[in-house]
């Protein structure tokens, strides 16, 4: 689905994204996992070519992405608000978003209907625009219309970061079900752990621009991921002052 | 802790992105208020003259007397559309351990850091010292001072509150404006009063009793009191901010759009664009304005035909002008999402030829009744119009792709230098130039019609050979969206 070569891009004279080579098949889960600054982001605006890399380049089904505009055609992606058109309502926009894929507004509907548990009723038939939305909603409205335009690929950056605990269910379940029973490949990045490990079957550990983990999700994973984040020291020190209160 | 607030206004100020980022815009802001500034010191310096023609029968301190209730009713009204609340730079501090006196008072001295204070000083200080002082004495005319700066204040803080009031319920500002418009009425159309009159009723007599100018003072006071009660009451963000209260908004269509399949939506989505934010919508309303331009021209007769090809273009493509010069920043907030979605550049720039079109075509017809200065008026609109659709859109696109400042669209347009930069400099020179290069070398070989001839024809080549600059915009932004997209993502 995604192929990167040689793929470097490099700010002030830091290099922010650095990949010799990875592969994503179709249908793959990926979660991309890092700290601040690790270059998540900038990786995924240069898969959906908003940024020039400095060297190297992105093939998505075989075709180079930048310059092209076949990859738009299965390809959904939220980043952040800069994606959504913010004086418009959410139906306004999802109707837009639909009849770019020549979908009409009956069909916009019963897909949004669908999503109306998602949803919560926090967008629809509110009578705001969406940049009158809370964080959260308003990327409870990016979600929606990626999965409007029935992608083959999606990709998101940090869903889970604005929305309530039970949207991040729903996301979670959203985000299995797209993957297991329409084969979507997805990519989504996170700092929460435990959601990234649940959702995603290979999750990429980025550090400094670099990919430093390529791991398949096993029962070990969120371990391994908490002890290179140094969550595992904290837990290892106070479970040594329990043991000497004893 | 008021001088900390002071220091961070300062900073604000020379930090703040409307004040333009390169050192070239500072100057040419800088320069343009200078300019304005002489021009009302000359106003001030001139004003027993221009007093003396006005009404030369009357006494020149009478008719100064008289004048000066007039113009703080207008000031009053400039304040009320113009002046901005100094409101939301409170939010950082309204959770920390700041009293709520220093914060209240804070923001009722920033409402005096306002040009309007300036004015009436200037306007009218160099009269008071050139004739009150030599004819009546020093007391009088630090009386008349007083009262003067007096007044300003109490309009300065009368307008805040209005303005305050209005934010939660929008019919006081209706009935604010109907108050002071019926008061004008009530002189200058129905004659039931004179408010110079009443002006002098009070001025006239500041000069036999100084002691008058307590009287303003005390309302000025007593207005400032009234200001900082009512924010001390209501520190709360959603009281304070200048966003109206809301209400429901609706979706919409624009069916006619509809069937231009994807660039009538993308043209829809643009109007609703113009119509939904304040920065879009005010070069709209400028627009509107720009179509009594004729009248200053069309009614003098020392301005020839060649004039007339410069106000057609502005009249008829006005939107072109204003809008176009700052596209595509209009949708920076969200290019990146335009990027990647399933959107044909070709498409968005067919959007916005259709949307010029739109536009133009409606002005267009709006200055069909400048017929009644002749035919021939209107037949230079027309060529003018088809000027606009075929060369001006497209230069103005050509420059659109070599704009890359962002644009935050709820801010107002008035001193607003956001976005602004060297393109927008630059695109003026094509604009005005090219049409005259067309047209004057026909005017000088006495075949002006020919002229209008040659500049209609070149319209219309332009307008059929679309396809063809669509073309090549699209290969242009090619090679340079990164750098556009880049551009708009910094905030």
């Amino acid at each position: 689905m995604i192929q990167i070569n040689d793929l470097k891009k490099v700010y002030n004279g830091v290099i922010v994204v650095n990949i010799p080579q990875l592969e994503i098949k179709a249908g793959e889960s990926i979660g991309l996992v890092g700290n601040n600054g690790a270059g998540k982001t900038t990786l995924f605006r240069m898969v959906l070519d908003l940024i020039r890399p400095e060297a190297g380049e992105v093939l998505s089904n075989g075709n180079k992405v930048a310059g092209g505009e076949d990859w738009k055609n299965y390809t959904a992606s939220y980043l952040d608000e800069g994606f959504l058109i913010d004086y418009l309502t959410p139906e306004e926009y999802f109707y837009f978003i639909g009849g770019l894929h020549q979908q009409n507004k009956a069909q916009v509907d019963e897909a949004l209907l669908s999503l109306t548990e998602f949803f919560n009723g926090e967008i629809l038939k509110k009578g705001k625009y969406i940049r009158d939305l809370s964080k959260g909603n308003q990327c409870k409205v990016g979600v929606g219309a990626c999965l409007l335009q029935k992608p083959t690929l999606l990709m998101l950056d940090e869903p889970f970061a604005n929305i309530d605990p039970s949207t991040q269910f729903r996301l979670k379940n959203i985000l299995k079900e797209q993957n297991k029973k329409h084969g979507v490949t997805t990519i989504v990045s996170s700092h929460d752990l435990n959601h990234v490990t649940d959702v995603c079957e290979r999750i990429l550990l980025m550090e400094k621009g670099k990919i430093i983990k390529d791991i398949a999700t096993s029962s070990s994973t969120l371990s391994e991921l908490e002890e290179y984040f140094g969550v595992g020291q904290s837990i290892a020190s106070f479970e040594v002052d329990r043991e000497e209160n004893h | 802790m008021i001088s900390t607030f002071f220091n961070h206004e300062l900073k604000s100020f020379w930090r703040s992105k409307n004040t333009g980022k390169s050192i070239a815009i500072k100057i040419v802001m800088g320069i343009l208020i200078f300019i304005l500034f002489l021009y009302v010191l000359a106003l001030g310096l001139f004003l027993d003259k221009i007093l003396h023609s006005a009404f030369p029968k009357a006494n020149l301190t009478i008719s100064f007397c008289g004048i000066l209730l007039v113009y703080y009713l207008f000031d009053l009204l400039t304040r009320m559309q113009l002046q901005e609340l100094p409101t939301l730079k409170v939010q950082p501090y309204l959770h920390l351990p700041v009293k709520r006196n220093s914060v209240v008072g804070y923001l009722a001295l920033t409402a005096l850091l306002s040009f309007f204070n300036l004015w009436p000083i200037v306007i009218f200080g160099p009269f008071i010292i050139k004739i009150i002082l030599p004819a009546s004495g020093g007391l009088v005319a630090l009386a008349f001072f007083v009262s003067i700066i007096a007044l300003a204040l109490f309009n300065n803080y009368l307008a805040m509150y209005i303005k305050r009031k209005a934010n939660l319920n929008g019919w006081v500002f209706l009935v604010a404006g109907a108050v002071l418009a019926l008061a004008t009425s009530g002189d200058y159309v129905w004659h039931l009063y004179s408010l110079r009159d009443i002006s002098y009723l009070f001025f006239g007599n500041l000069i036999k009793l100084p002691v008058l100018a307590l009287l303003p003072l005390v309302l000025a006071v007593v207005m400032y009191y009234v200001n900082f009660l009512y924010l001390k009451q209501n520190l709360y963000l959603e009281e304070l901010s200048s966003k109206k209260a809301n209400a429901y908004k609706s979706s919409t269509e624009i069916p006619l759009l509809s069937r231009y399949g994807s660039v009538g939506d993308l043209v829809a989505n643009e109007i609703k664009l113009i119509l939904r934010n304040k920065r879009s919508r005010s070069s709209l309303i400028m627009g509107l304005v720009f179509m009594f331009y004729g009248l200053i021209f069309y009614t003098q007769a020392v301005y020839g035909e060649s004039m007339k090809v410069f106000v057609g273009m502005f009249m008829t493509g006005i939107f072109i002008i204003s809008y176009g010069q700052f596209m595509f920043s209009w949708q920076a907030s969200h290019f990146d999402g335009l990027l990647v979605s399933k959107i044909k550049f070709t498409d968005f720039l067919k959007a916005k030829y259709l949307l010029f079109t739109i536009v133009s075509t409606v002005a267009f017809l709006l200055t069909i009744p400048y017929v009644y200065f002749g035919w021939k008026v209107v037949l230079i609109h027309f060529v003018m119009y088809l000027w606009n659709l075929g060369v001006n859109t497209t230069v103005v696109l050509f420059f659109a792709n070599r704009n890359y400042k962002r644009i935050d669209l709820s801010k107002g347009a008035s001193f607003n230098w956001e976005g602004v930069g060297a393109t927008q400099m630059l695109i003026s020179f094509p604009l005005l130039a090219l049409p005259y290069a067309v047209y004057l070398p026909f005017k000088f070989l006495k075949m002006p019609n020919v002229g209008f001839a040659a500049l209609a024809l070149v319209g219309v080549i332009f307008i059929l050979t679309r396809n063809f600059w669509i073309k090549k915009l699209e290969a242009d932004f090619y090679t340079k969206r990164f750098k556009i997209a880049e551009g708009f993502r910094n905030k």
